[in-house]
């Protein structure tokens, strides 16, 4: 036995029981008989066993140093770290797929194990079983992750150096990953729910999964932030990079369905939106991963291309025409009834809705600009960050209006505890704003420190309503804190979320306006003034360690202690990578690169030093919508359908 | 014997090294605020800011001393342009098909938002048409409570 084969074995067994599976769905969808839905859950455990084994096989492959196989002769070397070695069967593309196959197969087993209701039960499992065939497709047929070479080398050139520079590779692609999967599940409950006809329910059924899926996608984009700001070395965490797009896109429409899917649950509106915001949003996940591989569009994540880009725009087109083709239907046979008043909880909700899929569509045609001008006019154009910059600073800042006020506001109107809320929130945004533009801050910075404190506020007058509704029914203070926080977990959790994106805001408005970056070339000994920092270049020194050479600067700075950033030389790269040292702080990170030393007699380097204040609360921040997103999700599965039977009664 | 090791080195990689006898020249923030909104021309997707491949090097040396010439910012980024074309700008000019992209959060907010005011209208019409008046209540009431 080895790697290879019981790879390919797995595959085709994969392949099979997926298939067996996906018809077993079909037969009971149209025999209406339960009895092959429990058939079908059989097949798709033992697809995901299958998935398993292969994923084993690969890793057994990397571990081993066993370069029979393609993949590994192509990214994997003997002197890499053994957890590079781990997470070199996501650092290309055909283990990529495969880890995206295993948690596709992972999710459908954990969804199929929810599915009761016999109506959609088929139709959910088919189309999971559907997509995981996708893959398992891809593999065999296109991209297969276990391909032979015919003279296996001994040694190969290992991942790429700009992934394998930092331990969030091995985080960052899983948690993205994730979140791609875990909103197949929505969308199959979806495609279910509009051919089963059963309109109104699957929006609570699948809550659950939609917070997950969310959650995963938010800690990824966060994470990948976290990680580009310690490796690309330029000090900065997004750069509106098309692949960094594609992985917002999702997440924005994701935002857009989570918030107009809570009127639906409440009121029973907006179920043809709802239907929409989902196909699109899982759409998207693939639209992502459609742009990195194909190379139709220059990114820095561009690491692979290959032949998948034109299969993943068929499954691509196909998702849209199996999502808007039930839509049509259901927009002809749905007929929602109600009036809507827009000062209200469901009035803003709708707001943000509008905003979020607003931001998204702003996203997609920005990432494809360039190439409608190019087919339209032959022309030329790049758009980046200082235009998505321009544009959603304003989009934002309605989206923190629209955030503070809504969870005040009760369904149907609004009342006289929002409306004093509403006024104190109003006088600290005029407040704070009027304090910063004294401080000598832009209209921009204080508009944002006004938007906080709004926000802030808002949070305050939340929790004082919760509670004294408490208090109310004769708890006391303590007593009624700890009710409100213990039994209304999802608006706890949804407040916790709000706050951490307000948190964002303000750091990003800080961290963009108020950089600093300077680069000064400096003698060993040589003590210069920075970007306002005394810093003193003590010593530059070099160190073998193995599968690269550092070139490391020991740079005392000011305040901060002695620094030490880093060029990384590998064998297989031409130019050397920065690798940054970072000083993170309360106000200030500094943030230190080597820019480039003197290759003769090492007497001189240059370093860049960027300053940028409250970046750590961005993280910070990322850890609170996070945390507040696991607040709701943890007490499991199950209140979904305890909650849609409330609601149904 | 570790400065050994390191001349060693710096042997080696002169060779990985671009050749530069000289070292890059100093910079201030003015010059990375202005590569920020130029792309580089020879990277996958990165601003002349961020890359560190000698293209961008020399853009930013170009640009620390257009302004030490006293230029001004629009007349550095005009002087990009001639080279390269309006594609080395980041934030495409206004003007032309441009708008398009310009009016993108107008247009998404008009049309979507059109979309949701459709929709609204139209369930509050059938809302209306399924109200029932106040005689109606009552008659119906009076049905309910003879039965």
């Amino acid at each position: 036995m080895t790697p290879g084969l019981l790879g390919n074995v797995a595959l085709v067994l994969g392949f099979v029981f997926t298939a067996l599976g996906l018809l077993l769905s079909l037969f009971a969808w149209w025999a209406k008989d339960a009895r092959y839905v429990e058939a079908a859950k059989r097949a798709a455990w033992l697809s995901f066993l299958a998935a398993l084994a292969a994923f084993f096989a690969l890793e057994w492959a990397l571990l081993t140093d066993d370069f029979s196989i393609a993949y590994t002769a192509k990214n994997h070397s003997t002197k890499s770290p053994t957890w590079v070695k781990f997470a070199t069967l996501w650092a290309a593309l055909e283990g990529s797929i495969l880890l995206w196959a295993t948690f596709q197969a992972l999710y459908t087993v954990l969804a199929a194990r929810k599915l009761k209701d016999y109506w959609m039960a088929p139709a959910v499992l088919g189309t999971l079983l559907g997509i995981e065939l996708f893959f398992f497709g891809v593999m065999l047929f296109v991209a297969n992750p276990f391909a032979p070479v015919p003279h296996p080398p001994s040694e190969g050139p290992g991942p790429n150096p700009l992934l394998q520079n930092h331990w969030m590779m091995a985080v960052h692609p899983v948690l993205m990953y994730l979140g791609f999967v875990g909103i197949s599940v929505p969308f199959a409950y979806a495609v279910a729910a509009m051919l089963a006809r059963r309109y109104q329910s699957w929006v609570a059924e699948t809550r659950w999964w939609t917070l997950v899926a969310f959650g995963f996608l938010t800690a990824a984009i966060f994470a990948g932030g976290w990680w580009s700001y310690e490796v690309l070395g330029w000090g900065g965490y997004w750069a509106w990079d098309p692949v960094e797009n594609a992985s917002f896109i999702p997440w924005l429409l994701l935002a857009a369905f989570l918030h107009t899917a809570l009127v639906q649950e409440r009121r029973g509106m907006f179920k043809t939106w709802n239907f929409a915001y989902i196909t699109l949003a899982y759409a998207a996940t693939v639209f992502g991963t459609f742009l990195t591989r194909s190379g139709v569009i220059q990114s820095v994540h561009a690491f692979v291309e290959g032949a998948v880009g034109p299969v993943f725009l068929g499954f691509l087109l196909a998702v849209l025409l199996v999502g808007f083709s039930l839509l049509s239907r259901v927009a002809s046979e749905v007929r929602d009834v109600g009036g809507l008043n827009l000062v209200s909880r469901e009035g803003l909700l709708l707001g943000a809705s509008l905003v979020f899929a607003t931001m998204a569509f702003v996203v997609v045609l920005g990432t494809l600009f360039p190439l409608i001008v190019e087919a339209a006019t032959g022309d030329k154009v790049s758009v980046g960050s200082p235009f998505f910059d321009a544009v959603f600073a304003p989009l934002g800042a309605v989206l923190l209006l629209l955030m503070g006020a809504g969870p005040l506001f009760p369904w149907g109107g609004i009342d006289a505890y929002a409306a004093r809320a509403l006024s104190l929130m109003a006088s600290a945004l005029a407040l704070a704003t009027a304090v910063a533009l004294l401080f000598g801050a832009g209209f921009g910075v204080a508009l944002g420190v006004g938007l906080f404190a709004y926000n802030l506020t808002a949070l305050l007058a939340q929790a004082g309503r919760g509670v004294s509704a408490w208090r109310k029914k004769g708890r006391g203070a303590l007593a009624a804190v700890l009710a409100y926080l213990t039994r209304a977990r999802r608006q706890v959790g949804a407040q916790l979320v709000h706050f951490g994106v307000a948190l964002a805001a303000l750091a990003i408005v800080f961290s963009q306006a108020y950089r600093v970056d300077a680069q000064k070339t400096l003698e060993i000994g040589e003590q210069a003034r920075i970007g306002g920092l005394e810093v003193r270049l003590l010593d530059l020194r070099a160190k073998d360690e193995g599968f690269r050479f550092a070139v490391i600067a020991d740079v005392e700075v000011e305040g901060v202690g002695v620094m030490h950033p880093r060029l990384h030389y590998y064998p297989t790269m031409n130019s050397p990578l920065a690798a940054p040292s970072v000083h993170y702080g309360l106000y200030n990170d500094d943030y230190l690169i080597l820019q480039a030393f003197d290759t003769e007699e090492g007497r001189w380097a240059t370093i860049r030093l960027v300053r940028t204040p409250l970046v750590l609360w961005l993280w910070i921040a990322g850890g609170i919508i996070l945390f507040g997103i696991l607040y709701i999700v943890f007490p499991g599965f199950s209140w979904g359908r305890k909650r849609a039977a409330e609601v149904a009664a | 014997m570790r400065r050994l090791v390191l001349l060693l080195l710096f042997a080696a990689l002169a060779l990985a090294q671009t050749p530069t006898g000289e070292p890059p020249p100093d910079l201030s923030p003015e010059v990375f605020r202005i590569a920020s909104e130029l792309r580089c021309p020879v990277c996958q997707g990165e601003s002349a800011a961020e890359s560190n491949a000698g293209v961008s090097q020399e853009m930013r040396r170009q640009i620390a001393e257009m302004l030490k010439e006293g230029k001004s910012e629009e007349a550095i980024k005009q002087y990009f342009v001639e080279r390269y074309g309006e594609w080395i700008l980041y934030a495409p000019p206004r003007r032309g098909i441009n708008w398009l992209l310009w009016l993108a959060p107008l247009i998404g907010l008009l049309v979507i938002g059109y979309g949701l005011w459709r929709y609204l209208k139209v369930a509050q019409a059938r809302e209306a048409e399924l109200a029932l008046s106040e005689e109606e209540l009552k008659a119906l009431e009076r049905r309910l409570e003879e039965e």
